[in-house]
């Protein structure tokens, strides 16, 4: 048992795409799920019973299922339809499985707003979805920072899942030079080492952007 | 298709029909056998990583440093990278250090070590969430350290550490779809087989994700008794 870090070090360049590509996704990802999140959430609060609810049976099902399954399902589904780009698909994927933990922080948060911040704002001549958008949705989002930084986290790390359907991120990106070079171990620790520290550098970012906000919460 | 159990002969007779009730019967034992592996596998992990996690608990609680740094290192490693890289480091990466695991084994084992850390964290919290006072107390009292943590901390901690527990039980159950990659015919890698050779993925998705609910839904039922039987002797 020797190790060699050489074919390592030759394909750095095919692993920094990896990652580059594996950011890429995360970024649009933390987008999207972010934001769709938001809107699902004030759109299942505030509107009747025929919208709310498909909305929420959607959360509860991304909820309950691996995210796996859902990507393959999406795949395949999608496949069927459209010819789509994997990278488009894990986006999608990702994406969605995101909006609907954050979606579920959501409307904790916007209900955790105190009823008084509502009434004051609609007696000071807001309407009903200015007071939601101006007043509730900022104190809520900032309620919710902390949990939505632990999502992002996890998001980061599920990234890796996204090569069982073919993107072309780090874990993928790996995968031709572990077969021409036959050295999956030290690969696989380097990845992991890569994956590590995103992970700590993400944990400072949240950690910072939770001070910043403390004093607003 | 042969050898997999589902024939599809005739396939004009469904077109146009939005599911094809059929196949989904057809299916259906095929994904039941499939889920019990999940369960297995998932079951198993989360006895082992129990272990684990006292035992990462346990190594924290030394005075001599460098024991208690490598259970915080170690918790920290496997909290900072994701579950699939590690499943595949130890699968493909474990022969050449002459770790050599089948499939299933290899599941069960990532799955109670990455667990345990994540468990551990839990426990801990949840055993430091107990008021202080209550161990002092205990102690003047003349009884021992071990009887302290048996009697009096670990059953006021035991609500706390049923409901965090119970959720990373659940965790683990939908993590253990990712058990597919090294070919594990669990549910999720069956679902993706049946998708591919039917070109049905509604149908096969919907009674595979209705077998992943049906667990999370047991393994919720499950926290919730022993969460009724550690509280039963406090008052609200």
């Amino acid at each position: 048992m020797e190790f060699d870090f050489t074919p390592v070090v030759t394909y750095f360049p095919t692993l920094l795409k990896g990652v580059g590509v594996g950011t890429l996704v995360a970024i649009v990802v933390a987008f999207m799920s972010i934001v769709g999140g938001l809107i699902v959430a004030v759109i299942s609060i505030y509107t009747n019973k025929v919208v709310s609810w498909p909305l929420r049976f959607f959360i509860w099902l991304f909820m309950t299922t691996p995210l796996l399954l859902q990507l393959y399902f999406l795949y395949f589904g999608l496949g069927e339809w459209i010819l789509i780009p994997a990278i488009v698909v894990g986006i999608l994927g990702l994406g969605f499985h995101y909006m609907a933990y954050n979606a579920d922080i959501f409307i904790a948060t916007i209900k955790s707003v105190s009823n008084g911040q509502y009434e004051a704002s609609r007696s000071l001549g807001f309407g009903h979805w200015n007071t939601i958008l101006y007043i509730i949705v900022p104190q809520a989002f900032i309620r919710s920072i902390p949990q939505l930084g632990n999502n992002m986290i996890l998001m980061v790390k599920d990234t890796s899942v996204l090569s069982a359907i073919g993107v072309a991120e780090l874990v993928y990106a790996s995968q031709y030079a572990i077969s021409v070079s036959f050295r999956p171990f030290e690969f696989f620790i380097v990845i992991a080492i890569m994956y590590y520290v995103i992970n700590i550098l993400m944990e400072l970012g949240q950690a910072w952007l939770e001070r910043q906000t403390a004093y607003r919460r | 298709m042969r050898g997999w159990g589902v024939v599809r002969e005739n396939n004009n007779s469904n077109q146009g029909k939005a599911m094809d009730f059929n196949l989904m019967v057809e299916v259906t034992p095929l994904l039941i056998r499939a889920a019990w592996v999940t369960i297995d596998i998932s079951s198993r992990a989360i006895f082992f990583g129990f272990f684990v996690a006292c035992g990462l608990v346990f190594l924290q609680t030394f005075r001599f440093g460098p024991i208690r740094w490598f259970a915080r290192g170690y918790i920290s490693v496997i909290r900072g990278t994701p579950y699939f890289v590690q499943l595949l480091l130890v699968f493909y990466g474990g022969p050449s250090i002459g770790l050599r695991l089948d499939p299933l084994t290899c599941g069960v084992v990532v799955g109670a070590f990455n667990i345990g850390a994540y468990m551990s964290e839990a426990i801990r919290g949840s055993i430091e969430s107990v008021d202080k006072g209550q161990s002092e107390a205990a102690r003047s009292l003349g009884f021992g350290k071990i009887r302290t943590m048996g009697y009096i901390v670990l059953p006021q901690a035991a609500s706390l550490m049923i409901r965090s527990v119970g959720v990373l039980a659940i965790v683990l159950v939908k993590n253990s779809s990712l058990v597919s990659i090294i070919s594990v015919v669990e549910l999720t890698y069956q679902a993706q087989r049946l998708i591919g050779s039917t070109y049905k993925p509604l149908e096969i998705f919907t009674i595979s994700a209705l077998m992943y609910i049906i667990i999370v839904y047991a393994v919720m039922g499950i926290i919730e008794l022993a969460y009724r039987r550690a509280t039963r002797y406090t008052t609200q």
